[in-house]
């Protein structure tokens, strides 16, 4: 049998390379027409281990000096192919040109389901020699898969190009696996499954570098298939939510998976499919606050905020802001598909951030943890959009001038973006940023009440379909409240024991009291400065006092440290808002 | 340098000990006024807690206080600084307002007084009069 040269051992009688060529009487020379990138990969592979083995493989195989001489010969020749081909190519860059091939040329034949994509073929030859060659080591068995190829090329030829180019491809997965893949691709499908238990060397890089780099991994129909299942679900549980009821919600859960499909491959694809474009614009911004939200991940409660809106208008700045992250790009896909929904269903007008919103939802469900976050983030901003209570001037503002800009966001197509209450921002002063809604645009609270109970997050939700408040003087009292009542959900939280209602209801005292004095020492330090508005120096001096801001900490580093650039969307209009920020529900 | 440095810290560090001392000393008085008049005892490292917290709190008002005037635009401490200080403890509050306007009450008689007799002269008098009655206050 052949030596440690498998290559050469394994195939039908261990003779060398250009021998079996010869046998199978195939012109197809393993460096010549196949596809130039599996050839120099081949050739690589062969050249490096030929040239490795082939010394062992000389004493080792049986085979005749001259058939020895002939494959040191090849080997030579292959390796200056190879050279010369892949040069690129080294030694620890030969999985990933195998992958790159393996993704470029197979992706039906996927290393998950090696089985189903081929078909079943030569599987004992392939096994036989699997097993002489796992026994020689992985990389011997390099060679014996190398051999398979050379023999299926001639048979393979004929029926096409494409066929040919699958199997080597397939046979390369194999190759990839650690075991030989002889003749037929099913064989190789065969043995690939065999190879992981038997040869690991291959079959490991692919999957992490797939999982370590989910953005380059080309696996479009893993992706979808989860992507679809739960999205399918969320939208379900969304559309159901939403407002009216069946009618209009075939229609776009129907055409949802679709959408998502399109949407999981064009990150920043502004083309969605039937959907307004409109929808598009909504796209960054939830998305870019949803990363804003994941990155802060506060608490599940965090919700996209009124600025959003700004997000809304032209697609050019949302798609500036969305930018920014990669959970952008990957929360946008999720973002389109349930603001498309949302958009079909046509209840709210402006409903970017609840499209958003809704998409947040089911992106809970996905594994992205950010996604989800930002999910999370959205899809309780949605539900506050119902609530409507209280409102934000400047939201309101803000809104107006998006709606301007908007044009298509009156349209009941797009999901327009409904101000989000960020909910619990970590800091004290996010807190103002959750009375953030615009309440006019928002004429929908019933659908988003229905969604509200597809959030696990707040008990405060529930409570918000049932009111139908206007902002008005409840709204004074109220904030202050629910408020506080956010901190003491948050306190709750992070203690991570459960807490009696007095315990919270003290908590919520002090936080009172807390707030309170803080604010009359802010009121003092502005008189004290003969004032009657309070300025940032009286904040720096507060915090200096609180000793936040020491001789070693200025106010700025803080603010750097404290209120990232990427929650400007949530920062900037609680700043201009004018003073009128109210708490959300 | 370093010998100078070390210097002026080794006497600046002398200095707080013997700022410290004389803390240490007033408290230890005041407290055994409070133990003859509530008939209770205070054990010495009682007293060398609170002189210990009296001193660090001095340091602490001391800080506050110039950070007060500076944000009021002033390069001087004023009474006002000291009710901003003292805003906290209600008490104490009233009872700085109270003295301050006894003082400020005291001040206008006095300079009425003395407008009469000579203005140049009052005028120097009852300032370092109002500037040691507020240091002796504050």
């Amino acid at each position: 049998m052949g030596g440690a040269g498998g290559f050469w051992v394994p195939g039908p009688e261990g003779k060398g390379l250009q021998a079996k060529i010869s046998d199978e009487g195939s012109s197809l020379h393993p460096l010549l027409p196949p596809p130039c990138i599996i050839q120099s990969c081949w050739s690589l592979h062969r050249a490096q281990r030929a040239l490795l083995e082939t010394p062992s493989s000389r004493r080792l195989s049986s085979q005749t000096k001259t058939t020895a001489r002939r494959r040191s010969q090849r080997i030579r020749s292959i390796g200056k192919l190879a050279h010369v081909q892949a040069s690129g190519y080294l030694e620890e860059q030969t999985p990933r040109t195998l992958l790159k091939n393996i993704l470029l040329t197979a992706p039906e034949s996927s290393i998950v389901m090696p089985k189903s994509v081929v078909k079943p073929g030569p599987a004992p030859q392939v096994v036989q020699p699997s097993s002489r060659e796992s026994s020689r080591g992985s990389l011997e068995l390099q060679l014996p898969e190398l051999e398979p190829p050379t023999t299926l090329a001639p048979g393979l030829l004929a029926p096409g190009r494409r066929k040919q180019r699958l199997r080597l491809s397939v046979f390369q997965e194999g190759m990839d696996k650690g075991l030989p893949l002889s003749q037929e691709s099913r064989g190789n499908a065969d043995a690939s499954s065999l190879t992981s238990s038997l040869n690991l060397t291959f079959a490991t890089p692919l999957q992490p570098q797939s999982v370590q780099r989910p953005g380059l991994a080309r696996r479009p129909p893993t992706r979808r298939a989860v992507d679809v299942g739960a999205f399918l679900q969320d939208l379900r549980d969304t559309s159901l939510a939403l407002a009216p009821p069946g009618e209009s919600l075939t229609a776009p859960v129907a055409t949802l998976p679709t959408d998502t499909v399109l949407e999981d491959t064009q990150p920043f694809s502004q083309p969605l499919v039937g959907r307004s474009p409109s929808v598009h614009h909504s796209l960054p911004c939830p998305s870019h606050s949803g990363a804003e939200d994941a990155e802060r991940a506060v608490s599940h409660r965090t919700r996209s905020t009124g600025p959003r809106l700004q997000n809304n208008s032209p697609g050019k700045p949302a798609q500036l802001l969305a930018g920014k992250a990669e959970v952008d790009a990957l929360a946008m896909n999720f973002p389109n598909t349930s603001s498309s929904i949302f958009g079909e269903v046509g209840v709210e007008p402006l409903q970017d951030g609840v499209g958003g919103e809704a998409e947040e939802r089911t992106e809970k469900s996905l594994s992205m943890s950010k996604v989800k976050e930002a999910a999370r983030a959205r899809g309780s901003a949605r539900a506050q959009e119902p609530e409507g209570h209280t409102q934000v001037t400047e939201a309101e503002g803000s809104q107006g001038a998006i709606e301007t800009k908007e044009p298509e966001g009156s349209s009941g197509d797009c999901p327009t973006s409904s101000r989000r209450v960020s909910p619990e921002l970590a800091s004290s002063t996010p807190e103002f940023l959750q009375a953030k809604r615009i309440q006019g645009l928002e004429p929908a609270p019933p659908p988003s009440t229905a969604v509200l109970p597809s959030e696990p997050l707040e008990p405060l939700s529930a409570r918000l379909p049932p009111r139908a408040r206007t902002p008005g003087p409840k709204a004074c009292q109220n904030p202050y409240k629910t408020g506080l009542s956010h901190y003491a959900k948050l306190f709750s939280f992070y203690a991570k024991m459960p807490m009696e209602k007095k315990a919270l209801e003290m908590v919520e005292k002090c936080l009172d009291k807390y707030f309170q004095h803080l604010c009359d020492d802010l009121e003092m330090f502005a008189a004290h400065a003969g004032r009657k508005t309070v300025r940032p120096e009286d904040l720096e001096l507060l915090m200096r006092r609180q000793g936040l801001v020491t001789d070693q900490v200025s106010l700025h580093v803080l603010v750097e440290r404290h209120l990232p650039l990427e929650y400007r969307q949530l920062l900037i209009p609680c700043a201009f808002s004018g003073n009128s920020v109210f708490p959300a529900q | 340098m370093e010998e100078d440095d070390g210097a002026e810290e080794q006497q600046r560090f002398s200095y707080r000990q013997r700022l410290k001392a004389a803390v240490h000393y007033t408290v230890g008085c005041l407290c055994e006024e409070v133990a003859l008049d509530k008939e209770t005892q205070f054990s010495k490292q009682a007293i060398a807690a609170i002189s210990e917290v009296t001193f660090r709190q001095c340091e602490n008002f001391a800080k506050d206080l110039e950070m007060f005037a500076r944000h009021a635009k002033r390069s001087t401490i004023n009474t006002e600084d000291v009710k901003l200080l003292a805003r906290r403890s209600n008490s104490l509050l009233k009872y700085i307002t109270e003295k301050n306007e006894e003082i400020a009450q005291f001040n206008l008689e006095r300079k009425a007084k003395k407008k009469k007799k000579s203005e140049d002269e009052n005028k120097n008098s009852t300032e370092q009069a109002e500037a040691g009655v507020v240091e002796s206050e504050n």
